[in-house]
């Protein structure tokens, strides 16, 4: 009997705590992570926030956002794209090639947007159509993308005119806000908007979570899932913008590998590998933290080759911390479901 | 018996394929044909990715993936490297083993018991065993100490040891997955977990054990790998885990578990080995093979999805839900 009491008392604390509860979500917890470690570095380190290198964090930042924004989509609908290095690496050497005539950004970037978008629609189109699970078919595309590369340029381009580099040193907002920051801040916003109240994304989400159901319920997955591709594909496409008119010089590699670093935004921001779950403000903290990283290493005296590492741990704890709620509840509803058999009325909520 | 009917002829495929593209580039270059070549350069250059190929399709029969054995490899063999400097060969080779154990361990415990995607897990863990190389090396390479030369360079009657070492590995490889329980359950964990488990197979410690072994076999290919190349950096395994998946999907492994077996495995580690260099033999330059490779992968996986698609409109009852 006191057993079952205990347990009753342990009920309603965690009915009343609800509200407190709905506060508590992972994006609460990054942002407490993200303060904690932006003052402990204001302690610790000079320089940290100097405006140089606050800029060029920021304009990182942009760049991971942007990008894993378009990869948050897809792993809403319960895909996933590792194609992604390669594809922006593609789209970098594209606008290269297109910069080196003397073009400006205003042609560069609709071209940045429709080859990302091409090329991710690829994707889609073979992961639906095909029904080629995602990470197999873009496996296939990573090598395509990257051996497609070295055939059309060798190496580099390079010697690229100022109009080229016009985005990232020119560019600026009272000569002090990069144009980087400013694009990620109209994409951030539109993408949260977006998520919030446009039907296409209640179908992402859907679709996410029970594909059948989705299709039961008369939306047209494989539609649904290209147009998301070739949309985080547009997204790719910017963000490689930034990456590549950072420089005068684009390599055939600007941008191989940065897909595990987008992907690590979005599984740090809180969304659900598995599909379904998972917004845009968690991606924008998760990005954030992991552009913060690196220079933090820098500026505390670590040798930057312990960034990588750092960065896989807080991956893989976020990870773990966000499989142990789930596992906590599940044994919680178990242990319920138990208390029903024997009290019928006893009302779950959870 | 319509299923197995078809993994023979998928596999006879595969064979076939295999002695065409042989034939071909032979008929191109006679310089292939060479014993030397074929044994000195086109096997050499395969065990690493054929040994890592064995274990990985056991976790993929389960539902599962490892993309960290490209950076489990450089792990081990930066550890062990770091170790033999200082205390010899021996200890290098503990360290190596032990290194291996450890990531294959903590792999299988984050998939098995935390319930973490094996995606998510092996994702991250790639990230951070590399990171971790990163950071103990300092950037900096590792040299291969006299165990590894012995491992990488050592020939027995004409043919390089580890082609020994491989061929063993896959019938071992070969035995447990068609002719023992524990391969039954790795099949049946595939097909579905929840179902293995209540039918009491004990999934979570299955799972450990196989990316135990998975680590352990990325720390042996390590040695031969480091060995062969006398020096390793941290970078040196990024694209090895999709060159593995690469090699098992063409083996006609489903992706999605429950199906696949060792010989295709072991048939597709050929046909990569044939195409890489048989690309070197005819001047095709070194980067092209990273698209032959792309291009062999997706022509496999439509041509599975075509094969897959066929069988399922010829069972009476659909199987498979997730359309």
């Amino acid at each position: 009997m006191d057993d079952m009491k205990n347990k009753s008392k342990f009920e309603s604390t965690e009915n009343t705590g609800f509200n407190f509860k709905k506060f508590l979500v992972t994006e609460t917890y990054l942002a407490i992570f993200l303060i904690v470690v932006l003052v402990f570095l204001s302690i610790l380190t000079k320089g940290f926030f100097s405006l140089n290198n606050v800029m060029s964090i920021l304009n990182r930042f942009s760049y991971v956002l942007i990008a894993a924004i378009g990869m948050n989509l897809i792993i809403i609908t319960s895909n996933i794209d590792v194609s992604t290095g390669a594809l922006m690496s593609i789209v970098c050497i594209v606008i290269a090639a297109v910069g080196k005539t003397g073009a400006s950004i205003w042609i560069l970037l609709p071209v940045a947007m429709i080859t990302g978008a091409v090329l991710s629609g690829i994707n889609g189109i073979f992961i639906t159509k095909l029904r080629i699970p995602a990470i197999v078919a873009t496996l296939a595309t990573t090598q395509l993308f990257a051996g497609v590369l070295p055939f059309v340029v060798e190496g580099s381009i390079y010697d690229l005119p100022a109009k080229f580099t016009w985005l990232a040193f020119e560019a600026k907002l009272f000569g002090l806000i990069p144009s980087s920051l400013i694009l990620m801040f109209i994409i951030t916003t539109i993408a949260i908007l977006f998520m919030k109240y446009s039907k296409f994304s209640k179908k992402l989400y859907a679709i996410g979570n029970n594909s059948d159901g989705a299709r039961l319920a008369g939306i047209n997955i494989e539609r649904t899932v290209i147009i998301t591709y070739i949309i985080a594909g547009a997204l790719f496409g910017v963000s490689a913008t930034i990456i590549a008119t950072a420089s005068q010089r684009v390599t055939t590699t600007m941008a191989s590998g940065l897909e595990m670093t987008f992907i690590a935004a979005v599984v740090l921001g809180g969304t659900s590998i598995a599909g379904g779950s998972g917004k845009i403000l968690g991606t924008v903290f998760g990005a954030l933290i992991l552009s913060i990283i690196s220079p933090a290493i820098n500026y505390l005296g670590i040798s930057s080759d312990w960034s990588d590492a750092i960065m896989g741990i807080i991956i893989i704890v976020s990870v773990i911390l966000g499989a142990m709620k789930f596992i906590k509840r599940k044994k919680i509803t178990v242990v319920q479901r138990r208390q029903d058999n024997e009290k019928p009325k006893i009302q779950v909520d959870l | 018996m319509k299923n197995q009917k078809f993994r023979l002829t998928f596999n006879m495929a595969l064979l076939f394929i295999l002695i065409l593209l042989f034939i071909t580039i032979a008929c191109l270059n006679s310089a292939f044909l060479s014993f030397d070549y074929i044994i000195g350069v086109m096997i050499r250059n395969i065990i690493e990715l054929g040994l890592l190929a064995l274990p990985v399709t056991l976790i993929i029969i389960t539902g599962g993936i490892d993309l960290s054995v490209g950076s489990t490899m450089v792990l081990a063999a930066m550890s062990g490297g770091l170790a033999a400097v200082k205390f010899g060969s021996t200890a290098g080779i503990i360290v190596t083993l032990l290194t291996g154990l450890l990531c294959g361990l903590f792999n299988g415990f984050v998939i098995a018991k935390l319930k973490i995607s094996p995606l998510v897990t092996t994702l991250a863990t790639m990230f951070l065993y590399m990171g971790i190389a990163r950071g103990m090396s300092l950037g900096d390479s590792v040299y291969s100490y006299p165990a590894t030369q012995f491992l990488g360079n050592t020939d027995i009657g004409g043919f390089p040891l580890q082609a020994f070492l491989y061929a063993a590995f896959a019938v071992v490889f070969y035995l447990i997955l068609s002719k023992t329980t524990l391969g039954r359950e790795l099949f049946a964990i595939g097909l579905n977990e929840n179902a293995a488990k209540y039918s009491g197979i004990k999934t979570e410690r299955k799972l450990i054990l196989i990316y135990v072994i998975s680590g352990l076999m990325c720390a042996l290919a390590s040695m031969i790998w480091l060995g062969r190349f006398t020096s390793i950096k941290y970078d040196a395994g990024t694209s090895i885990g999709l060159k593995v998946v690469t090699i098992i999907v063409l083996g006609g492994t489903s992706i999605l578990g429950g199906l696949g077996d060792i010989k295709g495995t072991i048939i597709a580690t050929f046909i990569i080995a044939v195409l890489n260099s048989g690309l070197t033999v005819l001047n095709i330059p070194i980067d092209s093979q990273t698209i032959v490779n792309g291009s062999v992968l997706v022509i496999s996986l439509i041509t599975y999805a075509i094969l897959t698609e066929r069988i399922k409109k010829s069972r009476i009852i659909k199987l498979d839900s997730t359309v």
